[in-house]
């Protein structure tokens, strides 16, 4: 069962290609995140599955619906939210939610307010003019605004800049537990690395308005499997530099007694290269294994293609 | 079309009309502006004349306020979503633009009601003008087809805005005022030099104006006169709403609905 289907979405500006046929499905219950360099067509993509922009050409289906047939249906089942369009600045946050809970008719409005703002830790600026708010109080206001119909399909397209650490550590949280607790779908983008490998199933690829790869985290990163390890030795670095060289480590760096390489291969290589460095009665006193992020398979997949 | 969503746009209206001064000074001040000064004005002028101009012109200024708030309220008020950028928010959910035109209608027709009684009072206390000595069927009549013209003008320029964005935004305030010397507002269509009277003649706010003088000078309505505004109104109320939803339409192929510029 699919929440979305997208099938050789387009869309053209005049000679610019935003989005060139586009597929995917996302299953119901799924975090999908999309990930993509500026102007790689995130964002046109979300805008043509939620009604906002028309497409050339393609199918779309929300919950098995054709959204420009069943638009009712499927508006009220799916919300939006980005740090880039806040809410009314004349307005407070409560006069704001109001207007959005009762256009989608939730019951119960005052409590739902409520229990967002709380959840969102905006109770105290609740009677605050958005125009009065820091830009993170803002983007929290507005995924206020994008839970407020209990969405079953929710869309959050950069949601989450300009949040503070913390701050953008518990919203994560709370997107986390309400699609756990009400089993929502997500499509979700984000140029933070780590929120998209830490929130989403898998993930898309999208690059000059193509997706050029759909997979999980953890897949992607067994794409590249460059370890770095930087190890430092109490003595006897250059004996340990020519030893890896026999051993064919590519050697990124060597200086003192800290020798930075890169072992390209699975995770029982490394065991392996590190049991012989021991072996060999090497005394360490630092170790550091890097595995590849998100990043560097983002700006590595960006580049390529450049 | 669900009226959930229509009354929540009115409450977003009414927020935006308290949290806002300016908007209130559109409710209150500036048809007052207009009263005082053209009251004192056709004061002066009865005394020199002794011609009892006082309800003609104050009756003319009173009726006015209807096309004019009507046509403003509904291209600010969209506008209004343009520089909040909300139409983001407000297009991905499940209003259409009839429920917000709707929304934009009936407020505004409740503010120029507003408006109208305080003028009302106000004319009263100042120089004790009865609005109510002109007769209720030609007031409800006259209302309706001011604020129907007014929300002609409104669709028209709601449409350029979707069409053409932000930088259009002066329309909205000027229209009203391009067509105010075409609708013999403040005089007969008989004073007009030729050229303008052709125009005015196929104007429909021109044909209330006359009337309302008919009316004070108890002359007899002109009832073509008012069919013919009728009509015209209809016609042009079609023409509008299409050209609207094309607008609509092309907003959402440009992605001017989704950026908001
Ligand atoms: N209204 C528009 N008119 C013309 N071109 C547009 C319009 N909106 C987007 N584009 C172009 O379409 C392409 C895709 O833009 P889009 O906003 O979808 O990118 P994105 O992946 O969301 O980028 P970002 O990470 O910067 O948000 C870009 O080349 C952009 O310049
Ligand atoms: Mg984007």
């Amino acid at each position: 069962m699919f929440a979305i289907e997208v099938i050789n979405l387009r869309k053209t500006y005049g000679k610019v290609v935003a989005v060139d046929d586009v597929s995917f499905k996302v299953k119901k219950g799924e975090i999908f995140g999309f990930l993509g360099v500026n102007g790689a067509g995130k964002t046109t993509t979300i805008n043509m599955i939620t009604g906002l922009l028309q497409k050339d050409s393609g199918t779309i289906k929300i919950l098995n619906h054709d959204p420009e047939e069943a638009w009712e249906y499927v508006k009220n089942r799916i919300n939006v939210s980005t740090a880039y369009y806040p809410l009314s600045d004349a307005l407070t946050i409560r006069q704001n939610l109001r207007i959005y809970a009762k256009i989608y008719g939730v019951k119960n409005v005052e409590q739902k307010i409520m229990s967002l703002m709380q959840q969102f830790e905006l109770s105290h600026l609740a009677d605050r003019k958005v125009a009065d708010l820091s830009s993170g109080e803002r983007t929290r206001t507005a995924l206020c605004k994008g839970l407020i119909n209990d969405p079953e399909v929710l869309f959050l397209d950069e949601c989450t800049v300009g949040l503070d650490p913390d701050i953008a550590e518990k919203t994560r949280r709370i997107i986390k537990n309400y699609q756990q607790k009400s089993g929502c779908t997500i499509l979700f983008t984000s140029h933070y690395m780590y929120e998209v490998e830490e929130l989403c199933d898998r993930i898309a690829f999208m690059d000059k308005g193509k997706i050029i790869k759909i997979a999980t985290a953890d897949k992607l990163k067994k794409a590249i499997k460059k370890h770095t390890i930087e190890i430092t030795v109490k003595s006897r670095a250059e004996e340990l530099k020519n030893f890896l060289m026999l051993e064919q480590m590519n050697i990124l760096l060597a200086e003192d007694n800290t020798i930075i390489f890169e072992v390209t291969c699975e995770r029982d290589k490394i065991y392996k290269i590190l049991n012989k460095i021991f072996t060999k009665g090497f005394l360490l006193s630092d170790l550091h294994i890097k595995k590849p992020t998100l990043d560097d398979i983002f700006i590595k997949i960006a580049r390529g293609r450049k | 079309m669900k009226w959930h969503r229509i009354l929540a746009l009115m409450l977003k209206y009414w927020y935006i009309t308290i949290a806002r001064a300016d908007r209130l000074f559109d409710v209150f001040y500036w048809p007052m502006i207009d009263l005082v000064v053209w009251g004192f004005a056709s004061k002066f002028i009865t005394e020199l004349s002794e011609v009892n101009l006082l309800s003609v012109l104050l009756g003319a200024v009173i009726l006015w306020t209807f096309l004019w708030r009507a046509s403003q309220d509904m291209s600010v008020y969209v506008l209004e979503d343009f520089w909040s950028r909300n139409l983001y928010h407000l297009f991905s959910s499940p209003i259409k633009v009839s429920e917000h035109i709707i929304a934009i209608i009936l407020f505004g027709l409740g503010r120029s009601l507003v408006t109208f009684v305080f003028l009302a009072i106000l004319a009263f206390a100042l120089y004790a003008f009865n609005i109510f000595s002109i007769p209720l069927f030609f007031l409800i009549i006259a209302i309706f087809l001011l604020s129907l013209l007014g929300w002609i003008l409104g669709l028209v320029i709601t449409g350029l805005i979707f069409r053409f964005g932000q930088r259009i935004q002066v329309l909205a305030w000027s229209v009203v005022w391009i067509l105010q010397p075409f609708s013999c507002v403040f005089y007969p269509l008989s004073a007009l030099p030729p050229w303008a009277a052709a125009i005015a003649r196929v104007t429909p706010s021109t044909y209330v104006f006359e009337n309302l003088r008919n009316i004070l000078a108890q002359r007899p309505l002109d009832y073509g006169g008012l069919g013919y505004a009728l009509i015209v109104e209809v016609i042009f109320l079609l023409l509008a709403s299409w050209y609207l939803k094309k607008s609509f339409d092309a907003a959402k192929k440009s992605g001017l609905l989704a950026t908001g510029n």
